[in-house]
């Protein structure tokens, strides 16, 4: 039902020309100035500008609006901007709505302007006729718990939770492997200053592994997430170690631990070292690792595996560390904020058959050759080849996995830089001929382009082209023995058989396995299975959750400046979030018309929310504002029309429909 | 039909709606008589939208929502689907025909997903012609 005394203003947004090089204003103000309820209409060079809102609370004031329709962008860029810009000039924020006129007619209708500006005016009417019939709502506001926490402990997890710690806050920080690091901790060296990797990240972890307001859980994972009004509750899982806090880090039990020896008939790869060496069944992970406690892998101990026919571990251990009875334990935390850091996983090189990874032992991917240049790696930081030998030549293929249409799309960002620096450190340590064989060249970062020019002068070969293949067929006396990459030089425009010792695929950076943890917070993935921000440009450490941030590799790909300046900015995001000490509650819940209730339960019936029940005295159904979340699925199972979603009402969504059908506009 | 068949979009507030914004953010072309209506969820679509569509004129109906277990209200989705598939068989029964309603889904990030879909419902609902209900009218 409208209301005849209601008084519509209607803005139009030029936008600069997005908007008007298209969309006829002219004719769309003229249309908007004509319809039943409207007492002003105008149009601007940009709305949002400090003159569109002035305007905007000019006209509410003087005309006394109460109702707004903005033609502009689309209502996830400035609703909440305008919504607040109309309440500060004293009308109620829920009384305008937005006509998306830029993404829905100007952008995708920019070769018909004709059309564009007819269905500029039908989305315009309809919002009239909405806003016709919206009521003003009240918006309350529930206490926001403290705490927040951090998911995954590697650089950016650490780096968020050093800081939101040293705000004051209580930080949970979760990871789920033995040790905090991630992979930063594999690396030898960065780019592009050539910095040792541990020496920079090693305190980050000590400060992080030692801060009174950082409570930190390891080998746990996050089982489930459930949300209400200012309030995360984790449901998390720690994982059994079999140690206890015991342990003192002697080592004995790793000394003796019988798994992955010469004679065993269980070997564990470790995944340290991404499988270039075995590791016991007892074990930490790396020598700095935090905590220094050891773990069982009951997934390849004797005790669990072979019917408990080994306990050499508890044998030796001088401190009865050893406890084959733990069980995983479930706790409960509840913070009011959430960071997620979950990074990223090195993509599978195999799914590439013809470049013979893990066909031919001497072609790794980019993470190993981390370890294999680390002094902390399986040969002791000495690049050597399977047989121990070191190589004489060296060829890095860029963009395995990524830029590529049958597997990850993107680019990494990364692979670039991180195939110069080995690129540099082999040259250095090996003198061993290096090719780089390079789609394109990309250093974009502080330093970088200075870097890739300095290894560029290090008689280091660079073949444009991508390899068709790595074979060990040679077809010369000179390629007997080796690994030829088979190529064209799209610069020279010949085909090459470049012979060398050793490849190096530079392989695409992909999100880890965490569809389950994304799943219960309500976390979106863009298309290349990152999570999704709340806005690319302006807003990309915010989600569309509130009260959950994103940090790192989980977002994008992204190198480790990056990821620093990311996990901070996600840090303040959380922490102005927390210091709030409050949020508003979504107005737009379900409702209830308590003449028309049946008391019939099919609402609660679909509720996914548990936010509607039936009072047993009044039998009528009651919501639970704070619990709902809004969805309308009652509305629809409603017999009676009895439960409603406010400012989605049947009336207000029939008459946009009305609005926007074919015998609406008018002629 | 003189011009393009008329279609309505209703497009959840996390997914299609979000694709449609992609789309034309991209500016990646659909016909412009293609009109979306914003829902919270396609959970919240009653089958007397769709109908109400029909009556006033459109010669389609598209719902679009997110994919199937990413409904960021967990089964909105779900019971859209449900809705539509049995207002498909009303639809018949009424000589409207159950071609011209179609649920899909798009994720927040596949704006050329959302076009294709434009287009190519626009290309189905031109072959069957204006709606019957249009001439009544």
């Amino acid at each position: 039902m409208t209301d005849g005394e209601r008084k519509v203003g209607v803005f139009i947004c030029q936008c600069g020309g997005n908007i008007s090089d298209v969309v006829d204003v002219n004719a769309l103000r003229e249309f908007a100035s004509k319809r039943v309820g409207v007492v002003a209409a105008t149009d601007l060079r940009f709305m949002c500008s400090n003159q569109g809102q002035a305007c905007l609370q000019e006209t509410i004031r003087e005309k006394g609006l109460d109702g707004v329709v903005v033609a502009c962008c689309t209502p996830k860029m400035y609703e909440d901007m305008f919504r607040e810009t109309a309440k500060e000039a004293g009308m109620n924020p829920y009384l305008l709505e937005i006509a998306n006129v830029r993404e829905q007619c100007a952008y995708p209708h920019r070769s018909e302007p004709e059309k564009a500006t007819e269905k500029a005016k039908a989305l315009v009417g309809a919002q009239v006729e909405k806003v016709l019939r919206l009521r003003p709502l009240e918006v309350k506001t529930a206490p926001i718990h403290e705490g927040v926490a951090v998911i995954g402990a590697g650089i950016a997890g650490i780096h968020a939770a050093i800081l939101l710690g040293n705000a004051g806050h209580k930080v949970t920080l979760i990871e789920k492997s033995p040790t905090i690091g991630g992979n930063m901790a594999r690396f030898d060296k960065t780019f592009p200053t050539l910095d040792c990797a541990m020496c920079t990240l090693s305190p980050k972890m000590n400060q992080v592994f030692n801060h009174r307001n950082v409570d930190l859980l390891t080998y746990a994972e996050v089982k489930d997430a459930v949300r209400t009004p200012g309030k995360f509750t984790l449901t998390i899982v720690k994982k059994p170690r079999f140690v206890t806090d015991a342990c003192i880090g002697c080592n004995r039990c790793t000394e003796r631990c019988p798994v992955s020896t010469a004679k065993s008939p269980i070997q564990v790869d470790s995944e340290w070292n991404l499988g270039l060496s075995r590791r016991k069944a007892i074990y930490l992970p790396f020598s700095q690792a935090l905590p220094q406690l050891w773990t069982i892998d009951a997934d390849h101990c004797f005790y669990f595996q072979r019917n408990h026919a080994c306990r050499m571990c508890e044998a030796v251990c001088p401190a009865d560390a050893i406890d084959f009875s733990m069980k995983p334990e479930e706790v409960k935390v509840e913070v009011g904020a959430v960071v997620v850091a979950t990074g990223y996983r090195p993509f599978d090189a195999s799914q590439i058959s013809q470049y013979g990874y893990g066909k031919y032992p001497d072609v790794y991917h980019g993470l190993q050759v981390e370890r294999l240049l680390s002094s902390t790696g399986p040969t002791g930081g000495k690049l050597v080849k399977k047989d121990g030998t070191p190589p004489t030549s060296v060829g890095i293929i860029h963009c395995v996995g990524s830029r590529d249409e049958k597997y990850r799309p993107y680019c990494s960002r990364v692979c670039c830089m991180y195939s110069l620096k080995y690129a540099h450190l082999i040259r250095e340590r090996t003198g061993a001929r290096v090719y780089n064989f390079y789609m394109d060249m990309r250093a974009n970062g502080k330093g970088y382009e200075e870097f890739y020019q300095r290894v560029a002068s290090e008689q280091v070969g660079f073949v444009r082209g991508k390899p068709a293949r790595v074979t060990d067929v040679a077809a010369s006396p000179e390629e007997e023995g080796k690994l030829i990459i088979v190529t064209e030089d799209t610069l020279a425009s010949v085909t090459l058989r470049v012979p060398v010792d050793m490849v190096v695929l530079s392989t695409a950076m992909e999100p880890g396995d965490v569809d389950g943890l994304l799943a219960s917070l309500h976390l979106d993935k863009t298309a290349d299975g990152f999570v999704k921000e709340y806005h690319l440009k302006i807003n990309p450490t915010e989600t569309a959750v509130k009260g959950v941030f994103v940090a790192g590799c989980a977002q994008s790909p992204k190198d480790i400046t990056d990821t620093i300046a990311q996990a901070g900015a996600a840090a303040m995001s959380a922490s102005i979030f927390l210091g709030a000490g409050e949020m508003t509650l979504n107005p737009l819940v379900a409702e209830v018309i308590p003449d028309l209730c049946r008391a019939c339960d099919r609402c609660t019936d679909v509720c996914e929310f548990d936010a509607v029940h039936v009072d047993p005295e009044s039998l009528v159904a009651v919501v639970d504002e704070t619990a709902c979340e809004g969805c309308g699925k009652c509305t629809v199972v409603c017999p009676t029309g009895a439960i409603q979603v406010r400012q989605f009402t049947k009336p207000q969504i029939v008459a946009s429909i009305d609005a926007l059908a074919p015998k609406a506009v008018a002629p | 039909m003189t011009s393009e068949p008329d279609i309505l979009a209703l497009c959840c507030n996390w997914c299609g709606y979000n694709a449609a914004d992609q789309a034309g953010a991209t500016k990646i072309p659909y016909p412009s008589a293609v009109k979306i209506v914003r829902l919270m969820c396609t959970g919240m679509v009653d089958p007397y939208y769709v109908l109400r569509a029909f009556e006033r004129g459109f010669d389609g109906v598209l719902v679009i929502g997110c994919h199937p277990g990413s409904c960021h209200y967990k089964s909105g989705n779900l019971q859209a689907r449900q809705q539509t598939d049995r207002l498909s068989g009303v639809l018949r029964a009424l000589g409207i025909g159950p071609e011209r309603l179609r649920m899909e889904a798009a994720s927040s990030s596949e704006g050329p997903r959302f076009a294709e879909i434009a287009n190519e419902f626009t290309e189905t609902v031109r072959r069957l012609g204006p709606s019957p209900l249009r001439e009544v009218a």
